[in-house]
């Protein structure tokens, strides 16, 4: 049965309790409505929450767990094997090879079970079907994919009788306790709390995914590259065939070069820009400047990329780099650092106006009425006074730069460097990572491993600058509150 | 000097002190760094946008060809039983074939082609995807063998760009792909009218094209995809966001764990995009073994990115409501939950729906995280319809974008730049859309 | 303390401060201030009472342009400082302000410390040569405002740190650091506690020795107790104005007797 028949049923079941145990209800009141503790609604309302939540709760809890466990199992079928990773990769694909066979009619799934990988061959039945296998199929391994299939097919088959009976016993036991005294409403909302609850848990359980998957990955790749090359050395020089050199630091010198000239560029525009808006600018600039500069914001990194690649590269190349022998390349840490800052100057300066603004009229007047001009005021009264939300919003935007994707793998370059040039291509920490893990690589090797270890420094990193910035932020708003 | 010395003989207000002065020249310079720094900031976006709208305005018009074109049964359907699954043998070779013999009657008839051009070079002038789509045709409609019909063939991707200006004689001459005298015999075709610019609906709706031929890539796929993917989002962030709102704003007691939910949420929506494809990558594919490269794993990541989003913009919306509302719902016996969901809910729907569609449009954006996730594949088969559709592979537009960014051929940079001013086209109707919403429902208590 | 303690007076014959002349103001399309003529004499505390929205703060705004900072804000007629008029186009309203300043209803130190609130007027008006001078004024300023005795330990603390009656002195002592000729208060002990409030209605009585002080009030009691000439507004008009003591025991006009004994404000 598909998973979505197999949803769709249960949504049936539950729609059905819904009008059952309305039904039930009334008649269990004698259709006098006054002797219900709550209006009949609630009844049905009940049943179907009980029938339906259940089910796909542990439907969800099935899909997630079964893979890793038949994972684990199968592994056991493949003792002494060096690459388990790669063995697992071939046991998969195999498994659904069968599956097309099977699907295709070729043969049955008795002829399958008898099936041996020494006496046929299994590689070229793959191939018939699509399935590339790179090398001979190993007994073992092929015994290990059989396995593979058949828990699978278990799994599928428990799975789809545990969930209908999860729904049908759900369904029974709230559909038998409906009668006029059972507090159906208070039943049902306490459910749909509860609901409520796991909704605003998929927050946490995000966070603790990405942590999760990037330590997990990390200590898999330390195992296989030493911890102390990567963070000492300082070369990155990825190998096809082995024996690289993986050095993190060309690339948190790119990523922080690139990021120092976007805030060069970006801090003094949006500040001055918010200052400009919130305290000089008429009513009427300011309803046309603020979310024109906003619009900045919304624009998709892409974009900017784009705009990087065929406009400001070239143009910095031919009026900047080259006349002054600096470079002849197009992208470099100038044309992604100078484009980034474009991209978050609204993240200074609509932060910064948000601040400025905050800052108590009373401040000004009492600066006013000293004689003290209108940028002597800006300058030594409200800045100072909106000097914690400003820093707050500049590692706002830091942390933005050092995470910025698209710009960097359009406008830096992919030439991992140790340079102070800034027209020359460099490389960063998320460029890395998209090269690594899109590229052509084997899943296991420590060349596409490291991009977990990268992405664990870059969030690690940005995490700190987030944090530090949101309490920065959160006790300047309060000191005005 | 104490103070009652100051306070003697002051200078007339009339006349401006020299300090006065200086104070005053530094306000007005102060005055220009402000304005200064709010021109470069629109001046950025104005070169932005003119760059890309520029540069892929083109993508939208294409030259095309109209030809008479015999299709002869002789070479079509050997067979001549007008079966489609023994037309099938005749491959996109014998097309092009018929194609090229076309244009070469054609310019024959007029006598257009310069002075010793091979009929090779003439035939080269049509795209390489157009025998394809005559093969299509043909199969689609086996009537068609015998008769000679008016068909609309692409030109190759150089003679598109020598009338878009991005190929020139010189260029030609230096073009292994393209010689100056095929550009000769384009101009010639063009003056004679068979040869024209026209609209380009495929560019839409086609899916996308190889390295060889920009002329005929489109973003029907992409599209597609993108659409299915925010189908996704919507479903799971709307309902998810919604719910995780009412209970941080309405039930959750003030304890280390509502805060760390919150900080929680806060610092998601901080985490730069590519690390959501990474845990998409971990979870989705490689653990949980979803199809990469489907919209379903770009829709599930996508989700994760916008909750923080519409949760936001919901407690936003749900703190609006002013409490008295809520008191005169529970002062006549409502339950909490009732006076939430008949009362609140409904009142803060339009911000909701504001904060959606603005988180929407973010996610619509995003590049990164489908990179990580597969999309960069190159797809040419449209998905199927949903649900199943969900499963197969897909692009998105903003990588689509990307994909063509990495393609050597010049064409494909007018490509991406008209896939991008596509998107930007649903960026701003969908922030119009956000825009009205707010507009038209907004209360101001 | 006597509440109505009209004793003790001594009016001098002062010379004139400030004169006001058919002043209107405008804010938008609503006349705020209507023909108001005042007199205010050099050395004296006048206070302008009036019920809410009467325009007294208002007026006393545009002692020292603080009205500028609003933008729909609109003054014609003529008001003369020692015979200047401070609306004329050649006035910067920056230097006019180093000459009258202003101290406001809630309490507003900057967020710095003790020293540099009130050393910021001299230092922007560029008035001390070095830190020397500046620690003089400095030092000179808060005894004035009758402060220098509780912060002179701790100089380098931040102004928003002191309570709420400080913070208010801190306001005065910054006020009176730029040595100006007129001191406008915009009620100033509104929100001080009746201590405060004694402590700074004091401090206004010692001002006045240096310094023309206006001051705006709701309590008729406070102006009764701090001033010597009262002007008494009423929707924008100036109804009677004139020797505290007068207005209070015998003012001419029905519509402020009406306001003293309580039957409108």
């Amino acid at each position: 049965m598909t998973l979505g028949l197999l949803a769709a049923l249960v949504l049936v079941l539950a729609i059905g309790g819904f009008i059952l145990g309305r039904q039930r209800a009334l008649s269990s009141a004698k259709g006098d409505l006054r002797k219900l503790h709550s209006l009949p609604g609630y009844y049905g309302q009940t049943v179907a929450l009980f029938t339906a939540v259940p089910a796909f709760v542990l439907m969800a809890v099935w899909l997630f767990a079964q893979p890793a466990l038949i994972e684990t199992r199968v592994a056991k079928l493949l003792p002494g094997e060096e690459h388990l990773d790669l063995v697992m990769t071939d046991v998969r694909k195999i498994a659904e090879g069968l599956d097309l066979i099977v699907a295709q009619g070729y043969l049955s799934n008795k002829a399958i079970s008898d099936m041996r990988a020494d006496l046929s061959d299994i590689r070229s039945r793959m191939g018939d079907v699509g399935i590339a296998l790179g090398s001979n199929v190993k007994p073992t391994v092929f015994e290990a994919a059989k396995s593979y299939r058949s828990l699978n097919h278990m799994g599928r088959i428990g799975m789809t009788v545990a969930v209908l009976a999860v729904a049908l016993a759900g369904f029974a036991s709230a559909f038998l306790r409906i009668q006029p005294e059972f507090r159906a409403r208070n039943v049902s909302e306490s459910f749909v709390k509860v609901l409520l609850i796991a909704a605003s848990l998929v927050a946490i359980a995000t966070t603790v995914g990405i942590v999760l998957s990037l330590v997990f990955e990390t200590v898999h790749f330390f195992k296989i590259y030493p911890a102390a090359d990567f963070f000492l050395s300082l070369t990155w020089n990825p190998q096809f065939g082995g024996g690289s050199d993986l050095g993190i630091w060309p690339l948190i010198w790119g990523t922080l070069y690139v990021s120092l000239i976007a805030l060069a560029v970006a801090v003094p525009i949006g500040l001055f820009a918010a200052i400009y808006l919130a305290e000089y600018a008429s009513k009427k600039l300011r309803a046309i400047a603020k979310p024109l500069l906003e619009i900045l914001a919304g624009i998709p990194t892409i974009v900017y990329g784009l705009f990087a690649l065929i406009t400001v590269g070239p143009m910095l190349r031919d009026y900047f780099a080259q006349p002054l022998g600096l470079g002849t390349s197009s992208s470099s840490v100038m044309t992604a650092g100078l484009v980034m800052g474009i991209m978050i100057i609204p993240f200074v300066s609509s932060l910064s106006d948000d601040i400025i603004n905050a800052v108590p009229q009373s401040l000004r007047d009492g600066s006013y009425g000293l004689g003290a001009t209108q940028s002597e005021t800006v300058k030594q009264v409200i800045l100072p006074a909106a000097l914690p939300g400003i820093v707050g919003a500049i590692l706002l935007a830091a942390s933005r730069a050092i995470g910025e994707t698209m710009i960097v793998v359009l406008g830096a370059g992919a030439a991992a460097k140790l340079s102070m040039n800034p027209f020359e291509a460099m490389t960063t920490v998320t460029v890395k990572i998209v090269s690594q893990l899109t590229g052509d690589t084997e899943f296991a090797s420590p060349e596409t491993l490291v991009a977990f270890a990268l992405g664990l420094t870059l969030f690690v990193f940005t995490l700190i600058l987030n944090i530090v910035a949101l309490v920065i932020v959160r006790k300047y708003r309060e000191q005005y509150e | 000097m104490t103070l009652a010395d100051m306070s003697h003989h002051r200078p007339s207000l009339y006349t401006q002190d020299a300090r006065t002065k200086a104070r005053n020249a530094a306000e007005k310079r102060f005055r220009i760094y402000g304005i200064t720094a709010v021109t470069l900031g629109v001046l950025a976006l104005i070169v932005l946008l003119t760059s890309v709208l520029g540069s892929g305005l083109g993508s939208f018009r294409q030259t095309m060809m109209t030809l008479p074109v015999t299709l002869d049964a002789a070479v079509l359907d050997k067979k001549g039983n007008r079966n489609p699954d023994e037309m099938a043998k005749a491959t996109t070779i014998t097309y092009g074939k018929v194609l090229a013999q076309a244009l070469e009657a054609v310019v024959a008839e007029k006598g257009l082609a310069p002075e010793g051009m091979k009929a090779k070079e003439i035939g080269s002038l049509i795209s390489k995807e157009a025998p394809a789509a005559l093969r299509d045709m043909v199969l689609a409609n086996p009537d068609l063998i015998g008769t000679t019909i008016e068909f609309n063939v692409l030109a190759n991707g150089r003679i598109d760009g020598f009338f878009k200006g991005r190929v020139t004689m010189e260029s030609a001459a230096l073009d292994s792909n393209v010689s100056p005298a095929q550009l000769e015999l384009a101009q010639a075709l063009r003056d004679a009218g068979m040869l024209r610019l026209a609209f380009n609906w495929a560019f839409i709706t086609n899916p996308d094209a190889s390295e060889l031929r920009p002329e005929s890539a489109g973003l029907g796929v992409a599209i597609l995809g993108s659409a299915y993917m925010m189908l996704i989002v919507l479903a799971l962030a709307l309902p998810i966001g919604v719910a995780a709102s009412i209970y941080l704003e309405e039930f959750a007691p003030q304890n280390r764990f509502t805060d760390l939910i919150e900080v929680n949420i806060a610092n998601l929506a901080a985490v730069p995009s590519i690390v959501f494809g990474i845990l998409g990558l971990a979870v989705f594919i490689n653990y949980a073994g979803l199809p990469q490269s489907s919209p379903l794993v770009g829709g599930l990541v996508l989700t994760l990115m916008t909750l923080p989003t519409i949760i936001i913009a919901t407690r936003a919306a749900l703190k609006a409501v002013p409490p008295s509302i809520k008191d005169a719902a529970l002062g006549v016996g409502a339950s909490k939950m009732q006076t939430i969901f008949h009362h609140l809910l409904p009142l803060a729907l339009p911000g909701i729906l504001t904060g959606t569609i603005i988180g929407l449009a973010q996610a619509l954006g995003e590049t990164a995280p489908l990179l990580l996730i597969g999309m960069v594949a190159f797809v040419k088969e449209y998905p199927a319809a949903p649900p199943e559709g969900f499963l197969d592979p897909a692009a998105a537009l903003p990588v689509q974008v990307y994909n063509f960014t990495q393609r050597s051929d010049p064409a494909f940079i007018e490509r991406a730049s008209g896939a991008i001013i596509v998107l930007l086209v649903f960026l701003l109707a969908m922030n119009i859309l956000a825009v009205l919403l707010r507009r038209r429902f907004e209360r101001r208590w | 303390m006597n509440d109505m303690r009209l004793t003790e007076r001594t009016v001098n014959a002062n010379d004139i401060k400030i004169a006001a002349r058919k002043v209107q103001v405008f804010y938008g399309t609503t006349h705020a201030i209507k023909d108001v003529d005042v007199d205010i004499l050099d050395k004296t505390v006048t206070a302008f009472i009036g019920p809410s929205g009467c325009g007294k703060s208002t007026f006393l705004r545009c002692i020292n342009r603080m009205n500028d900072t609003i933008d729909i804000c609109r003054v014609e007629g003529d008001i003369l400082l020692d015979g200047e008029d401070i609306y004329n186009k050649k006035v910067d309203p920056v230097q006019l302000r180093a000459r009258v300043g202003m101290v406001f209803q809630k309490p507003n130190p900057f967020p710095k410390s003790i020293y540099d609130n009130v050393a910021y007027g001299p230092k922007i008006h560029g008035q001390v040569k070095n830190k020397a001078e500046l620690d003089e004024v400095v030092e000179a300023s808060l005894r004035k405002a009758a402060l220098w005795n509780e912060v002179k330990d701790r100089l380098d603390a931040p102004g928003t740190g002191l309570s709420g009656g400080q913070q208010q002195r801190l306001c005065i002592a910054r006020a009176v650091a730029t040595s100006p000729e007129v001191l406008l208060m915009d009620e100033p002990c509104s929100a001080l506690d009746p201590i405060a409030t004694a402590q700074v209605e004091e401090l206004i009585d010692e001002l006045r020795e240096n310094f023309s002080v206006v001051i705006v009030t709701h309590s008729m009691q406070q102006a009764a107790r701090v001033s010597q000439r009262t002007a008494f507004f009423h929707l924008g008009n100036l109804v009677e104005f004139g020797e505290t003591g007068q207005i209070f025991t015998n003012p001419r006009d029905p519509r402020t007797e009406s306001y003293i004994t309580g039957r409108i404000g």
